[in-house]
C-alpha cells in the first residue's frame, strides 16, 4: 500500500514536472522544475528496490547538476531578457515560438508512438516468461552493486574514471576566462 | 486499483523521452535544451532498472544506470562549459545565434 501511494506521488512528480520543463516561461523556473521531476525519479527508483541508485540520483542530480545549470543560467543571465514583438506581446526569446511548439510535439509524438509499440511488443513478449522476484523484498542492494562494480562491470568503471578525469580538466579549460592581451 | 507493473515503469519513461525530445526541439536557450537531454537520459536509466527489476532478476540494470549518471554529470559538465564560452563571446545564450559554420 505505502509503495503504491509512494508509485503514485511519484509518477504525479515526474510527469508534472518533466511537463512544466516544456512550458515555464523562465529558465531559472524550467530547472527548478527539473528538479522536481528528478526527485520524482527518485522515487520511482525507491519503488524498484533499487535505493543505491536512487541516492545516487539524488546526491548527483538533485545536489549537482541542477546547481550547476541554475550557476550556469546565473552567469549567462538567461533569466530576465524580454523583447517585445511587433504585435505588442512581450516575449521571452530563450522560449521559442508556436512554431517550434508544433514541431517539437509532432516529432516527440511520432517518437512517443513508435517507441510506444516496441514497449508493447516488448512487454508482451516479456511478461508471461518469468515473473522472477516480484514480491516485495526490501534487501540492501549497495554491497552488490560494489562487488559488481570491480568484478564483472571493472572495465566501464575504470573507463568512466578517466572520463570524470577529462570532463573536469576539459571543462576548466573551455570555460576558463579569457586574457586581456589575447585577442 | 491498478497494478504496478513493468508497463507502468515504461510508460513514464516513454513519457519523459517524449517529453524531453519536446524541450529540445521547442526552447530555444541553450541550457534549456541541455534541461532537455538530462530528461531523455533519466527516461533510459528508469528503464535499466525497472527491466533490472521485472524481467532480468540481476543487478546489472543498476549498474547502468549508475553509469548513465556518471555519464550525463561529465556531460553536464563539460556542456555547461561550452555554453559559458559561448556566452562570453557573443554575449548571448540563444541557439539562434550560433551561426559560427554558417555559410
Amino acid at each position: 500500500m505505502f509503495g503504491t501511494i509512494l508509485f503514485i506521488c511519484s509518477a504525479i512528480f515526474t510527469i508534472c514536472g518533466a511537463v512544466m520543463v516544456a512550458v515555464s516561461k523562465n529558465v531559472i523556473h524550467a530547472s527548478i522544475y527539473l528538479l522536481i521531476s528528478l526527485i520524482g525519479v527518485a522515487g520511482l527508483y525507491l519503488t524498484l528496490g533499487a535505493d543505491f541508485v536512487a541516492v545516487t540520483q539524488l546526491v548527483v542530480y538533485v545536489g549537482g547538476v541542477v546547481i550547476l545549470m541554475l550557476f550556469a543560467i546565473m552567469l549567462t543571465g538567461g533569466a530576465d531578457l524580454k523583447v517585445v514583438s511587433r504585435y505588442g506581446f512581450t516575449k521571452d526569446p530563450g522560449m521559442g515560438s508556436l512554431k517550434t511548439y508544433v514541431i517539437g510535439g509532432l516529432t516527440s509524438l511520432f517518437m512517443a508512438i513508435v517507441t510506444g509499440k516496441l514497449i508493447y511488443n516488448a512487454v508482451i513478449n516479456t511478461t508471461t516468461e518469468n515473473q522472477l522476484n516480484m514480491e516485495n523484498s526490501v534487501e540492501q542492494t549497495v554491497s552488490k552493486i560494489g562487488t559488481l562494480l570491480v568484478t564483472k562491470h571493472v572495465l566501464a568503471f575504470e573507463i568512466s574514471s578517466i572520463l570524470l578525469l577529462g570532463a573536469l580538466v576539459g571543462a576548466a579549460i573551455i570555460a576558463r576566462p579569457v586574457k586581456l592581451g589575447d585577442e | 486499483m491498478f497494478e504496478i507493473g513493468l508497463f507502468s515503469y515504461l510508460v513514464i519513461g516513454l513519457i519523459l523521452f517524449a517529453t524531453g525530445i519536446l524541450v529540445m526541439i521547442a526552447r530555444k536557450n541553450i541550457i534549456a535544451i541541455l534541461l532537455g537531454i538530462e530528461l531523455i537520459l533519466n527516461a533510459a536509466a528508469l528503464n535499466f532498472v525497472a527491466y533490472s527489476k521485472y524481467s532480468v532478476g540481476n543487478l546489472d540494470g543498476h549498474v547502468f544506470s549508475l553509469f548513465i549518471i556518471v555519464v550525463a554529470a561529465a556531460e553536464a559538465a563539460v556542456g555547461l562549459a561550452i555554453v559559458i564560452r559561448f556566452f562570453q563571446i557573443k554575449e548571448t545564450a540563444h541557439i539562434d545565434d550560433a551561426v559560427l559554420l554558417k555559410n
